[in-house]
Parts: structure tokens; C-alpha cells; sequence
């Protein structure tokens, strides 16, 4: 008679998580609102959106919204930059592989983490309450919002490179700084590369919101367009967005493509 | 000595990249209008308004009006995620190449991209003349777009599968449904898995956004206050923010390390 | 010029990694330590240059204390003492010559590392380090781009650079095929001769070590076992060392 090993039980986790998400999703929807009935009553009304929306006014949005868009990007192309650089040294104090000390990488760390926490339009709020309305709430905004990312994607990268190197070069007798220059930054490199070109498409996307709250960029005529319900004005400025978007997504493809 | 060359084409790259830069920086700058003067005054300014939010509002009636709120914007992003996954994951076969006809792949791809294209805020936008204001249209909304970035993600999880395990469950006879509960789900499954939670993490902070156009959640509560000049109160609302984010942040992070990790079976001797 | 006064190394955990060593190398000398993985091989090694702090015990390099020296002045010892190691440790998206130039960081200031414009007179050292592994017509290659061989040759200019007056060498030629193994034992012993380098190399081949080494030191458990020239060492000797009797992984072999 063979011995059959014993079937593990079942993971905990499995066993009560899953009933507990699908409970836990009724309520959501229970207390979201979701009624199917209403939802397809709602539905007949979807022509007052629908109708403007498929008759785009090119002529109007390029002659009153192109030097908005242009802002937009200008946002974006600082804030990713700024927001980037500054991330770069704040992810390696975020490394243990870099970083020994312990309570110094653990604020680090914590401030990445806190940073991340809150939404690119609150911070856009609170910087329009201190420096005023504009794009330079705005931009700062984003300098919050791509810090995070960047030092989120770059510390977890540093994480894992090899630590070799830079235990080579700190048993020749070179200082921590120059360690980390030398020998765990080339590592990065190609990462660093390709959060950023991530980093900044994400950004642009993220500032066409910002005007919505006075910081800039084309989110304001968005928004004045949408309370008179001029979905027809609001599709060409948002399909032009996205032709940027897109022409910036194939650059980085093929600027990657030459870097590595 | 012979000392060899320096290949000249590293040297122009890097130079050219770093002026790219810097040109774009500056061009941006200048057309923004911001002056070396409003970013050194800045750092005061800041400092002002943080000064003016401690003490934060901890009052009954403060915590009676925005833990509601903290709480709809976490039942969007639940709700919304969940939307998300459901259609996203029938969809996502249809957009792989290794699963569908390509020109089915390719068609879904595009689909989704064009989905994935609209900020969440645009798509409340859209909804909210037809859904009115409140939760319901910032859960239409994340849910739409979480369906385009998890259909597009996890199409690609699908199509970095390894093959090794269909062709045996093909050469055993299995048939093509086969090949996809046992040889594709189980393979995609944690990585799938963990890309929603990390949806989920990124849509609550969607969702606390949206309130701000009325789409439901803690957005709306901010942006009064700020208005109102009652800044203990937005800070009230701006830390519960942050310990809502903050804790599902650790909890998913925590779940989506051991499903990728998968669990440690003890062997009884 | 190097000495270890009653040395010894106990890790996290309760592992004793090294347990009572005296040992005394003069300068010049090439010495190889053999012993089984775990023997405490590169715990030595790395307790010359402080990499590995001794819990008890000290060790003295060139007349400076190594074990409790404060930050600047283990900097400037580590200076002195070149180290290469298994894995070459290079970084691979630099050039060879980059590379090298690590070598040189304890002498040159942050900016100027930084910024690349490194001094003359070091990349002179750097040339004439390659040149004396004979790999200088590759100082621009990409580091991941080499051989194995090519880059632990790498690893060898880039201690050379550092002008040291040791030369550690960790298990150097463990990922390397035989023949590429004595081309780069050969150059260790060269550039022991010419320069008068104190060389410390571990091995786990034992008749590399035989080939190649004047002075045998072998490890067993972290206890000095056997201290004596490579010549009078017998196999009844490297059984002691290895607790075991020899086989056929413990020799590197010709190639075929």
C-alpha cells in the first residue's frame, strides 16, 4: 500500500479571502449605487453626451486651446525632468544596497512613500492655495507626483543590482559617494532611462487635469467647456492630447530602441 | 604606447541627450513664466499653508463629514477594480497574439488603447451628464478605464507565457479550452492577480480625485475646504487620505508579494 | 607585512567563521590558502581589508591597524591593498578603461570622478596597468562585452591601478576554464615578481596551488591547519587540510 502524502490544507488566504472580496465587492456596489434598471434608465439620456461628442470642432479648438495644450506640455516636460533628477540620489538613499544606514534609508523610504500617497490633484490644490493659481502650482504638482514614481520604480530597481562592483570599489579605499557614481549608478542607467520616458508621458496625461483646479494647463478650458455641456469642443482638444501622447510614446520607443 | 581611440559616437550621444535636456527645460520654463524669484519665495509659501492646517480639525463634525467620504472614494476604487478585472480578463485573451487570430489581437489592442487613452477624469466627465452627479459615475469611470490598462497588461502576461505546457496538454489531447484552463490560466493567474490589487492601489487614489468634478469620494471635501479658507479641515482630509492610501497600499503590497511568492508547503516526515 | 594576531571572526547566528589565528606575511611573499568552502578562505581575505571585521582579535597591515582603524584611515589602507574577486565584479555597462579607473577614485576628488575628468597622470596608470595584463587595446570595449578571462585580467588592472602594496585575489580563477586559469595565475605570480606585490590568493584547486604558489596556508573549520612552503606539502597533508580524501573536483586539470 503506497503512503500518500498528506494534501496540504487549503490557504487560509485563498479559503477566507476570496468569499470575503466577493462579499466585500456587493457592498461596494450596494453602496456605490448600482442599480441596473436605473443604470439603463440613465442610458437614454447618453445622446445629450454622445451627440457633441462625435462632432468634433476642430477650428474652434485649435485656434483657442493649441497655446493651453502647448502649456500642458511645457508642465509635463518640466515637471518630469525636474521631478526625475531629484529623484535620482533621494532612490539610492532609499536602497539598502546603497544605503547602510539604517534609520537613513527607512526616512528615505518613508518620505518616497508618503510622497506617493497622495494624488497629483491634491498636491495641485495645495500648491495653488501657496504659490497662487497657475502653471507653477501645477508643474510643482507634478514634480511631487514624478519624484514618487520615479523613486518608487528606481529604489526597487536598485534593490536588486549587483552589489559586486560596489564592494569592489569600496575595498579600494574610494569614498561612498564615489562608490555609487562609479558602480551602482551605470547599472541603473538603462532603467532610469526608460522610468523617465514612462514618467513623462504619465505626466502629460496628468496635466491636462491640473487646470481644473487653476494650475495650469488645458484642464481649464476643459472645464469651462464642460459645464455648458460643449462636448463637441471638449473631443478635439482631447484627441489632439492623445496625438501627442501617442508621437511622444513612438520617440521614446525608438530613443530607447538607439540608447540600448 | 599604443593607446587606442574613444569611439566618438557615445560621446555625441550623451551630449546630445543632456542639451535635449536642458533646451527643453528651459523652453518650458521660460514659457511658464517661473522665475527663479517664485521658486525661491516658494518654499515659504509652503511652509505657510502646512503651518496653517496643524492643529488639524479632529472635531465630531469634522470626522462625521469626511470619513463617509474617505470610505465612498475606497467602495469606487473597489468597485471600479473590480469592473475592471471582470471584463478585462476575458478581453485580455482576445487581445493576446498567442491566443487569438491576429487580427482579432491586434483589433482588441487597439480598443484598448483607445480605452486606456482617457484619464479617468475625462471619462467622469462623460458619464456625468448621463449618471448624475455621485459615486456611481467615478465607479463607471474607473472601472472603464481599469478595463484598458489591466486588458492591456494582462494580454501581455498572456503572451509571455511559456509554451511548453500547452503543447504538452495538446499532445496529450487535450483540446484548445483545455490548453487554456490548465495550461494558460494557472501560468498567468498570481501575475494577473497582483496586477489588479496593484490597479486597486492606484484607483483609490483615482477615486479620491474624482470628487472634485462630484464624482463621488473625498476630492470634493478637499476642494471645499481649500476653498473655504479652513485649512485645519483639509488637513484632516488630506491625512485621512493619506492613512486610507497608506494602509491598502501595505495591505496589497503584502498579498501580491505571496501570491507571486506562492506558499511554503511543510513536509511532514 | 601583514599580520593577524590571534584573529577571530564570529558571524550573526554563531557561525565561526575564523578561530584563532596567528599568522605572519612578509613582504613579497605569494601565498596561496586552500581549504574546503566554508573553511573561512574569504573570511581571511576580507578581514585584511576590513570587508569582514574581526570580533576578536587584530590585524595589522604595513604597520597600521586594520581591525578597529577609524573610517579615514581605512580608507587610505584599503587604498594600498588591491582586491579581485570570483565574480570580476566589474561594471558591465562600463568601458574596460572606466573600470580601471575605479581603481584610482581614493586618489582623485568626487567632482572629478564625477564628472569624468579624471587627471592624466591617472589615466596613465590606467594605460599602463592594461598594457601590463596585455588587454589595453580593449579599453574601450564594453565591460560585459569580454571573456571571462578578458575581464578578470579587467579586475587585475584595476587593482594594479590602485598602486597597492597587497594584492588580494578571492577565488580569482573559479569561473575560468583551465587554460584561462593559469594565464591569469601567471600573470598574479609575473606581477608578484616584477613589482614585489605581497599576492594572498585562494584557491580550491590544489594543483594550481602547487603549480603556482610559493607558500601554502590551508584553512579547515576556521583553524590555520598547515603553514608551509608549497614544496614539502604532501597529499596526506591536503587530506588533513580537507578533513577528506582528495577527488577529482578539487583539481582543475589540463585542458583536453
Amino acid at each position: 500500500m503506497i503512503n500518500l502524502p498528506k494534501k496540504p490544507p487549503p490557504s487560509l488566504m485563498v479559503f477566507l479571502g476570496i468569499p470575503a472580496a466577493f462579499l466585500f465587492s456587493y457592498y461596494c456596489f450596494s453602496k456605490v449605487g448600482f442599480n441596473l434598471s436605473d443604470f439603463r434608465e440613465n442610458l437614454q439620456n447618453r445622446y445629450i453626451v454622445t451627440d457633441p461628442l462625435f462632432n468634433p470642432k476642430w477650428s474652434w479648438a485649435i485656434e483657442n486651446a493649441s497655446e493651453a495644450i502647448i502649456e500642458t506640455i511645457q508642465i509635463a516636460i518640466l515637471a518630469s525632468i525636474v521631478g526625475c533628477f531629484i529623484a535620482l540620489p533621494l532612490s539610492f538613499y532609499a536602497s539598502q544596497t546603497t544605503n547602510q544606514n539604517k534609520i537613513s534609508f527607512f526616512l528615505y523610504k518613508s518620505f518616497l512613500n508618503l510622497v506617493r500617497t497622495i494624488p497629483d490633484l491634491f498636491w495641485a490644490m495645495m500648491f495653488t492655495v501657496a504659490v497662487g493659481l497657475g502653471p507653477f502650482a501645477g508643474v510643482l504638482a507634478l514634480v511631487m507626483f514624478s519624484l514618487a514614481i520615479m523613486g518608487k520604480l528606481l529604489s526597487e530597481t536598485i534593490d536588486s543590482i549587483d552589489p559586486g562592483p560596489l564592494e569592489a570599489a569600496k575595498s579600494s579605499g574610494a569614498s561612498h559617494n564615489q562608490s555609487v557614481f562609479t558602480s551602482a549608478l551605470p547599472q541603473v542607467l538603462p532603467n532610469f532611462t526608460a522610468y523617465f520616458l514612462y514618467i513623462f508621458e504619465l505626466c502629460i496625461r496628468a496635466s491636462v487635469i491640473l487646470g481644473l483646479v487653476g494650475a495650469g494647463g488645458v484642464g481649464r478650458i476643459i472645464e469651462t467647456q464642460r459645464i455648458f455641456l460643449r462636448f463637441d469642443r471638449i473631443s478635439p482638444i482631447i484627441v489632439l492630447i492623445l496625438v501627442v501622447v501617442i508621437l511622444i510614446e513612438q520617440f521614446s520607443v525608438w530613443l530607447r530602441r538607439r540608447i540600448l | 604606447m599604443n593607446l587606442p581611440k574613444q569611439p566618438v559616437q557615445q560621446k555625441v550621444l550623451k551630449y546630445a541627450i543632456t542639451s535635449l535636456i536642458v533646451a527643453g527645460s528651459i523652453w518650458s520654463a521660460s514659457g511658464l513664466e517661473i522665475t527663479l524669484e517664485k521658486i525661491l519665495k516658494a518654499p515659504e509659501q509652503i511652509a505657510i499653508l502646512v503651518g496653517a492646517m496643524f492643529p488639524l480639525d479632529l472635531s465630531q463634525e469634522a470626522i462625521e463629514r469626511i470619513l463617509p467620504k474617505v470610505a465612498e472614494s475606497l467602495f469606487i476604487a473597489w468597485a471600479g477594480t473590480v469592473i475592471g478585472a471582470i471584463f478585462s480578463f476575458p478581453i485580455a485573451f482576445l487581445a493576446a497574439n498567442n491566443v487569438a487570430v491576429n487580427y482579432v489581437s491586434e483589433a482588441t489592442k487597439q480598443i484598448l488603447n483607445g480605452i486606456r487613452a482617457f484619464p479617468e477624469l475625462i471619462l467622469a466627465f462623460v458619464f456625468l451628464p448621463i449618471t448624475g452627479l455621485g459615486a456611481l459615475t467615478g465607479t463607471l469611470a474607473i472601472g472603464i478605464h481599469s478595463i484598458g490598462t489591466l486588458g492591456k497588461l494582462s494580454s501581455e502576461v498572456i503572451e509571455g507565457i511559456d509554451e511548453g505546457p500547452l503543447e504538452a496538454i495538446k499532445s496529450s489531447g487535450g483540446s484548445k479550452i483545455n490548453e487554456l484552463l490548465f495550461g494558460v490560466v494557472p501560468q498567468v493567474m498570481p501575475t494577473i492577480t497582483s496586477y489588479w490589487l496593484y490597479r486597486f492601489e492606484i484607483n483609490l487614489r483615482a477615486s479620491a480625485v474624482l470628487g472634485v468634478v462630484g464624482a463621488g469620494g473625498v476630492g470634493a471635501e478637499l476642494i471645499n475646504q481649500l476653498r473655504f479658507r479652513d485649512f485645519p479641515r483639509a488637513g484632516t482630509v488630506l491625512v485621512a487620505t493619506v492613512v486610507l492610501v497608506l494602509t491598502v497600499d501595505t495591505i496589497s503590497a503584502a498579498i501580491r508579494r505571496r501570491i507571486i511568492k506562492g506558499r511554503s508547503i511543510k513536509i511532514d516526515q | 607585512m601583514i599580520k593577524f594576531e590571534n584573529v577571530g571572526v564570529v558571524y550573526p547566528g554563531g557561525v565561526k567563521a575564523l578561530e584563532n589565528i596567528n599568522l605572519e606575511i612578509n613582504e613579497g611573499d605569494f601565498v596561496i590558502i586552500v581549504g574546503l568552502s566554508g573553511a573561512g578562505k574569504s573570511t581571511l581575505l576580507r578581514s585584511i581589508n576590513n570587508l569582514v571585521k574581526p570580533t576578536s582579535g587584530n590585524v595589522v597591515v604595513d604597520g597600521n591597524q586594520v581591525t578597529n582603524a577609524s573610517k579615514k584611515e581605512l580608507k587610505k589602507i584599503r587604498s594600498d591593498i588591491g582586491m579581485i574577486f570570483q565574480t570580476f565584479n566589474l561594471v558591465n555597462r562600463s568601458s574596460v578603461l572606466k573600470n580601471v579607473l575605479t581603481g584610482r577614485l581614493s586618489q582623485v576628488s568626487t567632482i572629478r570622478s564625477i564628472t569624468g575628468l579624471w587627471p592624466k597622470e591617472d589615466k596613465q596608470i590606467a594605460f599602463d596597468a592594461l598594457e601590463r595584463v596585455e588587454i589595453l587595446e580593449k579599453a574601450y570595449v564594453r565591460g560585459s562585452n569580454l571573456s571571462g578571462g578578458q575581464q578578470q585580467r579587467v579586475g587585475i588592472a584595476r587593482a594594479l591601478a590602485q598602486k597597492p602594496k597587497v594584492m588580494l585575489a578571492d577565488e580569482p580563477v573559479a569561473s575560468l576554464d583551465p587554460v584561462t586559469s593559469r594565464v591569469v595565475m601567471s600573470y598574479l605570480k609575473k606581477i608578484n615578481q616584477d613589482l614585489g606585490i605581497t599576492t594572498i590568493v585562494n584557491l580550491h584547486f590544489l594543483d594550481l596551488a602547487k603549480e603556482f604558489g610559493t607558500r601554502l596556508i590551508g584553512l579547515r573549520e576556521g583553524n590555520l591547519v598547515y603553514d608551509g612552503s608549497v614544496d614539502d606539502v604532501s597529499d596526506a597533508d591536503f587530506e588533513n587540510i580537507y578533513g577528506r580524501s582528495i577527488k577529482s573536483s578539487d583539481l582543475i586539470g589540463e585542458d583536453d
